[in-house]
Protein backbone atom coordinates (compact mmCIF):
# COMPACT_ATOMS: atom_id res chain seq x y z
CA UNK A 1 0.00 0.00 0.00
CA UNK A 2 1.38 3.31 -1.00
CA UNK A 3 1.63 6.45 1.94
CA UNK A 4 -1.52 8.11 0.81
CA UNK A 5 -3.96 4.86 0.96
CA UNK A 6 -2.02 3.94 4.31
CA UNK A 7 -2.53 7.61 6.06
CA UNK A 8 -6.04 7.95 4.61
CA UNK A 9 -6.95 4.30 6.63
CA UNK A 10 -5.08 5.49 9.78
CA UNK A 11 -7.18 8.62 9.78
CA UNK A 12 -8.46 8.86 13.88
CA UNK A 13 -5.43 6.82 15.19
CA UNK A 14 -3.90 7.94 18.34
CA UNK A 15 -0.92 9.97 18.52
CA UNK A 16 2.01 9.42 15.91
CA UNK A 17 0.06 6.86 14.84
CA UNK A 18 -2.36 9.29 12.38
CA UNK A 19 0.76 11.27 11.19
CA UNK A 20 3.99 9.30 10.57
CA UNK A 21 4.41 7.17 7.86
CA UNK A 22 6.34 4.48 9.50
CA UNK A 23 4.23 4.50 12.60
CA UNK A 24 1.19 4.76 11.02
CA UNK A 25 1.95 2.07 8.70
CA UNK A 26 2.69 -0.27 11.34
CA UNK A 27 -0.05 0.28 13.17
CA UNK A 28 -2.62 0.00 9.83
CA UNK A 29 -0.98 -3.46 8.97
CA UNK A 30 -1.87 -4.59 12.74
CA UNK A 31 -5.42 -3.12 11.92
CA UNK A 32 -6.11 -4.70 9.10
CA UNK A 33 -4.89 -7.88 10.49
CA UNK A 34 -7.06 -7.69 12.96
CA UNK A 35 -10.16 -6.82 10.84
CA UNK A 36 -9.51 -10.14 8.99
CA UNK A 37 -8.99 -12.17 12.35
CA UNK A 38 -12.45 -10.08 14.03
CA UNK A 39 -14.24 -10.83 10.90
CA UNK A 40 -14.38 -14.42 11.82
CA UNK A 41 -14.87 -13.65 15.34
CA UNK A 42 -17.76 -11.48 14.61
CA UNK A 43 -19.52 -14.83 13.85
CA UNK A 44 -19.24 -16.26 17.07
CA UNK A 45 -19.44 -12.89 18.88
CA UNK A 46 -22.69 -12.71 17.77
CA UNK A 47 -23.82 -15.86 18.35
CA UNK A 48 -23.25 -15.87 21.76
CA UNK A 49 -24.98 -12.75 22.17
CA UNK A 50 -27.86 -14.41 20.44
CA UNK A 51 -27.97 -17.13 22.48
CA UNK A 52 -28.12 -14.27 25.61
CA UNK A 53 -30.84 -12.57 23.82
CA UNK A 54 -33.12 -15.66 23.62
CA UNK A 55 -32.68 -16.68 27.06
CA UNK A 56 -33.42 -13.80 28.87
CA UNK A 57 -36.52 -14.17 26.39
CA UNK A 58 -37.01 -17.40 27.19
CA UNK A 59 -36.29 -17.00 31.02
CA UNK A 60 -39.34 -14.61 30.84
CA UNK A 61 -41.54 -17.79 30.27
CA UNK A 62 -40.14 -20.38 32.23
CA UNK A 63 -37.85 -22.27 30.22
CA UNK A 64 -33.77 -21.88 30.09
CA UNK A 65 -32.21 -21.08 26.90
CA UNK A 66 -31.06 -25.08 26.64
CA UNK A 67 -34.19 -26.52 27.10
CA UNK A 68 -36.03 -24.47 24.69
CA UNK A 69 -33.73 -24.98 21.96
CA UNK A 70 -34.08 -28.54 23.07
CA UNK A 71 -37.65 -28.63 22.74
CA UNK A 72 -37.67 -26.89 19.44
CA UNK A 73 -34.76 -29.51 18.05
CA UNK A 74 -37.28 -32.39 18.90
CA UNK A 75 -40.21 -30.39 17.00
CA UNK A 76 -37.74 -30.13 14.41
CA UNK A 77 -38.13 -26.16 14.18
CA UNK A 78 -35.04 -25.16 12.47
CA UNK A 79 -35.26 -21.62 12.72
CA UNK A 80 -31.79 -20.07 13.85
CA UNK A 81 -30.50 -17.84 16.64
CA UNK A 82 -30.50 -14.95 14.97
CA UNK A 83 -34.38 -15.06 14.08
CA UNK A 84 -35.14 -16.59 17.29
CA UNK A 85 -33.54 -13.75 19.21
CA UNK A 86 -34.95 -11.01 16.81
CA UNK A 87 -38.74 -12.74 16.93
CA UNK A 88 -37.89 -12.50 20.79
CA UNK A 89 -36.94 -8.41 21.11
CA UNK A 90 -39.61 -7.41 18.28
CA UNK A 91 -42.18 -10.15 18.37
CA UNK A 92 -42.99 -11.31 21.76
CA UNK A 93 -46.23 -13.12 21.30
CA UNK A 94 -44.96 -15.05 18.38
CA UNK A 95 -41.93 -16.15 20.68
CA UNK A 96 -44.72 -16.91 23.14
CA UNK A 97 -46.04 -19.35 20.81
CA UNK A 98 -42.58 -20.76 19.87
CA UNK A 99 -42.06 -21.38 23.73
CA UNK A 100 -45.06 -23.30 24.32
CA UNK A 101 -44.49 -25.46 21.24
CA UNK A 102 -40.85 -26.29 22.96
CA UNK A 103 -42.61 -26.74 26.50
CA UNK A 104 -45.25 -28.65 25.04
CA UNK A 105 -42.84 -31.05 23.58
CA UNK A 106 -40.70 -31.97 26.50
CA UNK A 107 -42.54 -33.57 29.36
CA UNK A 108 -40.41 -32.55 31.80
CA UNK A 109 -40.48 -28.84 31.70
CA UNK A 110 -44.26 -29.25 30.78
CA UNK A 111 -45.14 -29.76 34.77
CA UNK A 112 -44.71 -26.33 36.80
CA UNK A 113 -46.78 -24.16 34.03
CA UNK A 114 -48.80 -26.71 32.30
CA UNK A 115 -52.20 -25.73 33.44
CA UNK A 116 -52.91 -22.17 32.19
CA UNK A 117 -51.23 -23.30 28.85
CA UNK A 118 -53.59 -26.24 28.15
CA UNK A 119 -55.96 -24.03 25.89
CA UNK A 120 -53.05 -23.15 23.83
CA UNK A 121 -51.57 -26.28 23.61
CA UNK A 122 -54.73 -28.09 21.52
CA UNK A 123 -54.14 -25.60 19.48
CA UNK A 124 -50.57 -25.76 18.62
CA UNK B 1 -31.24 31.90 19.04
CA UNK B 2 -29.37 34.63 16.65
CA UNK B 3 -33.02 35.28 15.09
CA UNK B 4 -34.16 35.88 19.19
CA UNK B 5 -32.07 38.84 19.56
CA UNK B 6 -32.90 40.04 15.76
CA UNK B 7 -37.02 39.76 16.55
CA UNK B 8 -36.87 41.44 20.03
CA UNK B 9 -35.33 44.54 18.27
CA UNK B 10 -38.42 46.17 16.92
CA UNK B 11 -40.12 46.60 19.98
CA UNK B 12 -41.45 45.39 23.50
CA UNK B 13 -44.49 42.68 21.91
CA UNK B 14 -42.34 41.06 19.32
CA UNK B 15 -39.65 40.47 22.15
CA UNK B 16 -42.32 38.98 24.36
CA UNK B 17 -43.82 36.91 21.62
CA UNK B 18 -40.66 35.14 20.43
CA UNK B 19 -39.80 34.38 23.92
CA UNK B 20 -43.21 32.21 24.81
CA UNK B 21 -43.64 30.62 21.72
CA UNK B 22 -40.53 29.08 21.06
CA UNK B 23 -40.39 27.46 23.78
CA UNK B 24 -43.33 25.69 22.84
CA UNK B 25 -41.82 25.20 19.18
CA UNK B 26 -39.53 22.58 20.73
CA UNK B 27 -42.61 20.42 22.09
CA UNK B 28 -45.20 21.19 19.98
CA UNK B 29 -46.84 20.31 16.66
CA UNK B 30 -46.99 21.71 13.37
CA UNK B 31 -50.53 23.28 14.11
CA UNK B 32 -48.43 25.48 16.52
CA UNK B 33 -45.69 26.41 13.91
CA UNK B 34 -48.28 27.61 11.47
CA UNK B 35 -50.05 29.55 14.19
CA UNK B 36 -46.72 31.30 15.39
CA UNK B 37 -45.71 31.97 11.69
CA UNK B 38 -49.36 33.36 10.63
CA UNK B 39 -48.50 35.51 14.33
CA UNK B 40 -45.06 36.69 13.10
CA UNK B 41 -45.43 37.31 9.64
CA UNK B 42 -48.29 39.68 10.50
CA UNK B 43 -45.76 41.82 12.37
CA UNK B 44 -43.55 42.37 8.77
CA UNK B 45 -40.21 41.59 9.99
CA UNK B 46 -37.78 41.74 6.94
CA UNK B 47 -35.52 39.05 8.66
CA UNK B 48 -38.33 36.05 9.25
CA UNK B 49 -39.10 34.33 6.05
CA UNK B 50 -35.46 33.35 5.84
CA UNK B 51 -36.11 32.09 9.42
CA UNK B 52 -39.56 30.45 9.49
CA UNK B 53 -38.85 27.58 6.43
CA UNK B 54 -36.29 26.40 8.52
CA UNK B 55 -38.12 25.87 11.50
CA UNK B 56 -41.33 24.54 9.51
CA UNK B 57 -38.69 22.19 7.71
CA UNK B 58 -36.95 20.76 10.76
CA UNK B 59 -40.22 20.17 12.72
CA UNK B 60 -42.15 18.81 9.32
CA UNK B 61 -39.75 15.73 8.51
CA UNK B 62 -40.31 14.02 11.82
CA UNK B 63 -43.38 14.55 11.07
CA UNK B 64 -43.80 13.05 7.14
CA UNK B 65 -40.85 9.87 8.69
CA UNK B 66 -43.66 8.85 10.86
CA UNK B 67 -46.51 8.10 8.43
CA UNK B 68 -44.24 6.27 6.35
CA UNK B 69 -43.19 4.00 9.26
CA UNK B 70 -46.49 3.16 10.07
CA UNK B 71 -47.85 2.54 6.56
CA UNK B 72 -45.52 -0.21 5.87
CA UNK B 73 -47.45 -2.27 8.73
CA UNK B 74 -50.48 -1.24 8.16
CA UNK B 75 -50.72 -3.52 5.23
CA UNK B 76 -51.74 -6.70 7.23
CA UNK B 77 -48.74 -6.58 9.41
CA UNK B 78 -47.37 -10.29 8.85
CA UNK B 79 -44.48 -11.18 8.42
CA UNK B 80 -42.48 -14.24 7.59
CA UNK B 81 -39.21 -15.74 8.49
CA UNK B 82 -37.81 -17.33 4.95
CA UNK B 83 -34.49 -19.50 4.30
CA UNK B 84 -32.29 -17.51 1.05
CA UNK B 85 -29.07 -19.02 0.49
CA UNK B 86 -29.32 -20.72 3.81
CA UNK B 87 -29.81 -17.86 5.66
CA UNK B 88 -32.93 -16.74 6.87
CA UNK B 89 -34.33 -13.37 7.26
CA UNK B 90 -37.35 -11.71 8.38
CA UNK B 91 -39.40 -10.42 5.89
CA UNK B 92 -42.01 -8.08 5.82
CA UNK B 93 -43.68 -7.16 2.44
CA UNK B 94 -42.80 -3.89 0.86
CA UNK B 95 -39.40 -3.83 2.35
CA UNK B 96 -36.51 -4.73 0.22
CA UNK B 97 -33.70 -7.56 1.88
CA UNK B 98 -29.92 -8.16 0.61
CA UNK B 99 -29.41 -11.40 -0.16
CA UNK B 100 -26.26 -13.83 -1.55
CA UNK B 101 -26.57 -13.27 -5.31
CA UNK B 102 -28.71 -15.34 -6.77
CA UNK B 103 -27.50 -17.13 -10.05
CA UNK B 104 -29.45 -16.20 -12.93
CA UNK B 105 -32.09 -14.17 -11.80
CA UNK B 106 -32.35 -10.92 -13.70
CA UNK B 107 -33.82 -7.42 -12.58
CA UNK B 108 -37.25 -7.06 -12.39
CA UNK B 109 -37.97 -11.04 -12.22
CA UNK B 110 -40.52 -12.36 -10.24
CA UNK B 111 -38.93 -15.06 -7.77
CA UNK B 112 -41.03 -17.26 -5.26
CA UNK B 113 -39.37 -18.19 -2.09
CA UNK B 114 -40.95 -21.52 -0.87
CA UNK B 115 -38.98 -21.91 2.20
CA UNK B 116 -40.88 -20.58 4.84
CA UNK B 117 -40.12 -20.93 8.47
CA UNK B 118 -42.58 -19.18 10.02
CA UNK B 119 -45.20 -16.80 9.51
CA UNK B 120 -46.40 -14.06 12.19
CA UNK B 121 -49.34 -11.83 11.81
CA UNK B 122 -50.99 -9.59 14.82
CA UNK B 123 -52.65 -12.75 16.26
CA UNK B 124 -51.69 -15.72 14.80
CA UNK B 125 -48.20 -17.36 14.53
CA UNK B 126 -48.20 -19.91 11.37
CA UNK B 127 -45.20 -22.22 12.73
CA UNK B 128 -43.24 -24.26 10.48
CA UNK B 129 -41.90 -27.74 11.17
CA UNK B 130 -39.69 -27.13 9.77
CA UNK B 131 -41.32 -25.66 6.54
CA UNK B 132 -45.13 -23.84 6.56
CA UNK B 133 -46.55 -26.04 3.67
CA UNK B 134 -48.00 -24.13 0.85
CA UNK B 135 -46.64 -20.73 2.04
CA UNK B 136 -45.08 -18.71 -0.29
CA UNK B 137 -43.20 -15.29 -0.29
CA UNK B 138 -43.30 -13.51 -3.58
CA UNK B 139 -40.02 -11.09 -4.10
CA UNK B 140 -38.76 -8.83 -7.08
CA UNK B 141 -35.24 -8.91 -7.49
CA UNK B 142 -34.50 -5.03 -8.15
CA UNK B 143 -30.26 -4.91 -8.26
CA UNK B 144 -27.90 -7.54 -8.63
CA UNK B 145 -24.23 -5.72 -7.07
CA UNK B 146 -21.71 -6.10 -5.33
CA UNK B 147 -21.15 -5.80 -1.61
CA UNK B 148 -18.89 -2.89 0.05
CA UNK B 149 -15.01 -3.64 -0.77
CA UNK B 150 -13.55 -5.94 2.20
CA UNK B 151 -9.51 -5.54 2.22
CA UNK B 152 -8.07 -9.10 3.14
CA UNK B 153 -5.07 -8.19 4.18
CA UNK B 154 -3.10 -11.64 5.41
CA UNK B 155 0.78 -11.11 7.19
CA UNK B 156 3.11 -13.80 8.79
CA UNK B 157 5.91 -12.43 10.69
CA UNK B 158 9.53 -12.91 10.22
CA UNK B 159 8.46 -15.34 6.62
CA UNK B 160 7.84 -12.33 4.18
CA UNK B 161 4.81 -13.60 3.72
CA UNK B 162 2.01 -10.44 3.31
CA UNK B 163 -1.35 -10.40 0.66
CA UNK B 164 -3.42 -7.61 0.49
CA UNK B 165 -6.32 -8.40 -1.22
CA UNK B 166 -9.92 -6.59 -2.03
CA UNK B 167 -13.00 -8.20 -2.00
CA UNK B 168 -16.58 -7.65 -2.72
CA UNK B 169 -19.14 -10.23 -2.40
CA UNK B 170 -21.58 -9.87 -4.69
CA UNK B 171 -25.94 -9.85 -3.26
CA UNK B 172 -28.86 -9.31 -4.77
CA UNK B 173 -31.28 -7.48 -3.24
CA UNK B 174 -35.12 -7.78 -3.40
CA UNK B 175 -38.11 -6.44 -2.30
CA UNK B 176 -40.56 -8.58 -0.86
CA UNK B 177 -44.48 -8.20 -2.69
CA UNK B 178 -46.60 -10.74 -1.06
CA UNK B 179 -46.83 -13.43 1.52
CA UNK B 180 -49.26 -16.23 0.49
CA UNK B 181 -50.46 -19.81 1.49
CA UNK B 182 -50.21 -19.99 4.76
CA UNK B 183 -53.78 -19.46 6.11
CA UNK B 184 -54.86 -23.23 5.57
CA UNK B 185 -51.82 -24.38 8.05
CA UNK B 186 -51.98 -24.86 11.44
CA UNK B 187 -51.27 -22.22 13.68
CA UNK B 188 -50.84 -20.93 17.51
CA UNK B 189 -53.59 -17.82 18.36
CA UNK B 190 -51.75 -15.13 20.02
CA UNK B 191 -53.21 -13.20 23.39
Amino acid sequence: MNKKEVLKLAKGFRGRAKNCIRIARERVEKALQYAYRDRRNKKRDMRSLWIQRINAGSRQHGVNYGNFVHGLMKENIQLNRKVLSELAMHEPYSFKALVDISKSSFPGNKKPTAPPKVGLQILV
Amino acid sequence: MATLSVCSSPSLTVSSLPQIKYTSISNSTSTNVASISQSLSSLKLTQMPSFVPKSTAQLAEPQTTVPEESQKPKGEEIFAVIMVGSRQYIVFPGRYIYTQRLKGANVNDKIVLNKVLLVGSKTKTWIGKPIVSNAVVHAVVEEQTLDKKVVVFKYKKKKNYRRNIGHRQPITRIRIVGITGYEDSPFATLP
